[in-house]
């Protein structure tokens, strides 16, 4: 084969707490395809970042053409041929496909020559075999058709490596083979590509080489030739499940929740399951998988559009977050410094704020004694390391802003508890606080949904899971059918390479 | 139709629309007031015009990048009043001096803008509104609440309004309007020519791409400002030579002006779309309407502005709904992407040495897992 255009040697990357990057070594030669798979938080998006120049790495070099280079940011890879394309395409949505094309360029003169664009953007087009009208402005294009624009001023600017960071996520299948057909074309004119993606039988079908990342490693590389799904699924999972707290055997209670053919447009479809009394009901899959979404619906946030909410033997029409409260459902975001707690105030106010009404006195003020002794509880309860109730949240840890979070739903004094993404974030001391308090609280006869993207983790702590992927449900695994590969491989779309399955 | 769609971009078919109703406009108070086609009427829209349009010009690059400048009231203020003071000490400094200091004066004010909004990183609308504050003051405390006075000023400035390019019969070209339309075209050109233009409309189009785009778009928001500041100091100078005399209330209310000029005049207040002709047509729209208000009978002044208020309004929520379903139209043309091929099955791309392990025909058993 002929030499590499980059090479990554030795590469590491560290951030506070996780190793993102731990001596990886890839090469890309001209012309090769080259897919990059790996679970959620396997360092993809770091590498890319790194290649970039977003991030600069702690270890390792690169080289370009067998040299080490150094890049500092996106104008600089740029400048040496590397350029990466986005989920969401970086379109001007006001210019027009050729202007779009060529804005970056500092080689066209003086002055706009537009007739002459026009003609350089059309031709560069029709090398593609893109039919796209270069006057058309980019606002009304498809998303498929803002990849083209992309793609093309890629090629305009003599890019070699072109990196594509799960490209086909929001397109539809017609869409995805344009795309592929674009892709292919880049390669026989010699640039390497590197393809980050989730779908596993489109990364087979387009990739002639297949990396997999795990925990910042690099598992297995191999030519397309060589490897099939179960054996990149194989790769792709593996984490010892050990070091984790499992949920303790609750007898389940009754019947809380059926969720029936619960649907929302551009969202999810079609989700069925039920919870009971007791019992930890996991929700498993990748980003994208649109669990979130069902959660927010769960809890009146975004309520879906169709199906039905049976919550103790009531039917329900879910509209607000204060009637879901009001019920016994709450909702713990991902996302706690957004969506979450209200970062610069106290511990206490954090923790009382859904159910300010119950800390009032006979004129309607807020009883700050009432609220200080509710928090107290809390802090004791789920010790919270701060030396007082009235601490701001702000000089928190992550995992004690986490409890925080926690305690102020639980005094609301829920029924069922969805969890999104609870231990994200926090290091796993506190991770293992968290599980402990999970189990607590199914015991004491909650109804637990638990959204985790920690596979380990999904399965250590849930009694059931269930798998979505893009919106579906792809599954639903009790605790003897759930191992890392079933759950994977439903993940990913493979679901007919599941051995053992429920009826 | 898809000619048109070729060739036009939807913001050229709304800059017709704008004509068009500045034309019904004029011919509604044709019928209304008085003597309206006079070449007296004329001369004292056209004049109204010209200054605001400069600025609104200026207003319309900063527009363009998503930003806004509202400090431009208090840097044609402080510039008019700057030049008149040195004119009427001095009555011998060249009038293409004193232009060229008022120009200067103003970019350098501008300059202060850009460095906070470009590098910065501070909210254009936050630092653009103590700007305006700290340049008022400037000019308070600098004039010391004196007035310059027409008669202190040199000959040439007294004559400056009244100077002819062409006559028309009773209808007069004034050199300073000929100044606002000369810095109209030349400013449509820039956008439309110059590499710096395109990238101008690139920034307010989309400003997480233009980051990673590899274009220096720090500096272009920059020279926006420093540009905005420039004319803005020309209108100032312009300002002076109109009224002649300069009260520390000179410039007052500009900013609001030129944003509604802009704004009507189809350049998007996110950035990213609209035109120097079309700020034009928008300070045009509004110094017909505004002057011809005030000739007509029907409405009070106290009523006046409250009018011109909703025309503003409507024509904005117009203008929306009429972009909507141009881009509409421009999008759904039968222009968008042809694929010459037909769709090809999954697979059919791949080398079929590859080991390809029967994932095509297994696909449709996937969902009876569930």
């Amino acid at each position: 084969m002929t030499e590499p255009i980059l090479e990554m040697r030795h590469i590491s990357k560290r951030f506070d707490m996780t190793q993102a990057l731990d001596d990886v070594s890839l090469s890309l030669y001209p012309g090769e395809i080259h897919a990059l798979v790996g679970e959620n938080g396997a360092g993809k998006s770091t590498l890319i970042k790194v290649v970039t120049g977003v991030h600069r790495p702690d270890h390792g070099e690169i080289l370009l053409d067998g040299k080490p280079v150094h890049i500092h940011n996106s104008q600089e890879a740029q400048a040496r041929g590397i350029a990466a394309i986005y989920q969401e395409p970086m379109v001007f949505p006001d210019l027009n496909v050729a202007e779009n094309i060529f804005i970056s360029h500092r080689d066209r003169g003086l002055v706009v020559n537009w007739g002459r664009m026009y003609k350089d953007a059309a031709a560069i087009l029709a090398k593609l075999d893109v039919g796209l009208d270069v006057r058309m402005p980019a606002r009304g294009l498809t998303l498929a058709a803002q990849q083209a624009v992309e793609i093309a001023k890629a090629i305009s600017l003599d890019v070699r490596v072109l990196i594509m960071d799960e490209p086909t996520a929001s397109l539809s299948a017609h869409e995805v083979a344009q795309l592929f057909r674009l892709v292919r074309a880049l390669s026989r004119q010699g640039v390497a590509v590197l393809f980050i993606g989730h779908r596993l039988e489109e990364v087979l079908e387009i990739a002639t080489r297949v990396t997999v990342l795990r925990d910042g490693k690099v598992i297995s590389s191999r030519p397309r030739s060589e490897v099939s799904a179960e054996q990149v699924i194989r790769d792709m999972v593996g984490r010892q499940i050990e070091d984790f707290f499992a949920k303790s055997q609750i007898e389940r209670g009754e019947l809380l929740m059926s969720v029936r053919g619960l649907s929302k447009e551009n969202a999810f479809a079609d989700i069925s399951f039920d919870v009971y009394r007791g019992e930890v009901l996991g929700f498993a899959g990748l980003i994208g998988a649109r669990r979130t979404d069902v959660g927010l619906a769960l809890f009146g946030v975004e309520p879906a559009d169709a199906g039905q909410i049976i919550f103790e033997g009531r039917d329900l029409k879910l509209r607000s977050s204060q009637q879901a409260l009001e019920l016994g459902i709450a909702y713990v975001t991902e996302d706690r410094r957004q969506l979450g707690l209200t970062i610069p105030m106290s511990i206490a106010t954090n923790i009382t704020l859904p159910t300010l009404r119950n800390y009032l006195t006979g004129l309607g003020l807020v009883k700050r004694s009432d609220e200080y002794t509710a928090a107290e509880q809390y802090r004791q309860r789920l010790s919270i390391r701060a030396d007082s109730v009235r601490v701001e949240v702000a000089k928190l840890s992550g995992g004690n802003q986490q409890k925080v979070m926690l305690s102020k739903w639980l005094n609301a004094r829920p029924k069922l508890l969805i969890m999104d993404e609870p231990t994200r974030g926090i290091d796993v001391r506190t991770k293992a606080e968290v599980h402990h308090m999970i189990s607590d609280l199914a015991a004491q006869g909650l109804g637990i949904i638990l959204i985790s993207s920690d596979l380990p983790e999904v399965l250590a702590m849930s009694d059931r899971i269930l798998v979505m992927r893009e919106g579906r449900q792809m599954g639903m695994f009790n605790r003897q059918q759930a191992t890392q590969e079933n759950i994977m491989t439903a993940a990913m779309g493979q679901n007919h390479l599941v051995m053992e399955t429920q009826p | 139709m898809n000619l048109i769609r070729r060739h036009f971009r939807p913001e050229q078919i709304r800059e017709l629309v704008l004509v068009l109703l500045i034309l019904a406009i004029i011919i509604f108070f044709g019928t209304q007031v008085q003597e309206y086609y006079s070449g007296r009427t004329f001369n004292r829209i056209s004049t109204s015009i010209a200054i605001i349009a400069v600025v609104a010009i200026g207003q319309t690059l900063v527009v363009l990048t998503r930003n806004i400048d509202l400090s431009v009231g208090s840097i044609v203020g402080f510039t008019a009043y700057f030049v008149g003071t040195q004119l009427s000490r001095n009555n011998d400094i060249p009038p293409m001096m004193a232009v060229v200091m008022a120009i200067a004066l103003g970019a350098a004010m501008g300059a202060v803008n850009g460095v906070l909004v470009a590098y910065g990183r501070v909210p254009a609308i936050i630092v653009t509104l103590g700007t305006l504050a700290i340049y008022r003051t400037m000019l308070v405390e600098y004039s010391d609440a004196k007035t310059v006075l027409t008669s202190t000023l040199p000959q040439w400035v007294q004559d400056l309004p009244s100077d002819n390019v062409v006559s028309l019969g009773e209808v007069d070209i004034r050199l300073m309007v000929v100044v606002a339309l000369a810095v109209v075209v030349l400013f449509q050109l820039v956008l439309t020519y110059l590499p710096y233009g395109r990238r101008l409309y690139a920034i307010g189009s989309n400003p997480d791409a233009a980051r990673v785009a590899g274009f220096p778009a720090q500096r272009i928001v920059f020279v926006a400002f420093v540009l905005c500041g420039a004319l803005s100091g020309l209108a100032g100078f312009m300002f002076m030579a109109r009224f002649g005399n300069v009260t520390v209330v000179a410039g007052f209310g500009t900013e609001m002006q030129s944003v509604a000029a802009v704004v009507v005049g189809g350049v998007n207040i996110f950035g990213g779309s609209g035109t120097p002709i079309g700020a034009f047509l928008g300070a045009v729209l509004i110094g017909v309407l505004e002057q011809s208000l005030r000739r007509w009978p029907v409405i009070s002044e106290f009523w006046r502005d409250a009018v011109l208020g909703m025309l503003i309004l409507v024509a904005v929520a117009t203008d929306a709904v009429i972009m909507n379903r141009l881009r509409q139209l421009w999008a759904r043309s039968e222009l968008q992407m042809e694929i010459p091929s037909a769709p090809q099955p999954v697979l059919a791309g791949v080398d079929p040495s590859l080991e390809v392990d029967a994932l095509s025909e297994r696909q449709g058993e996937g969902k009876h897992v569930s």
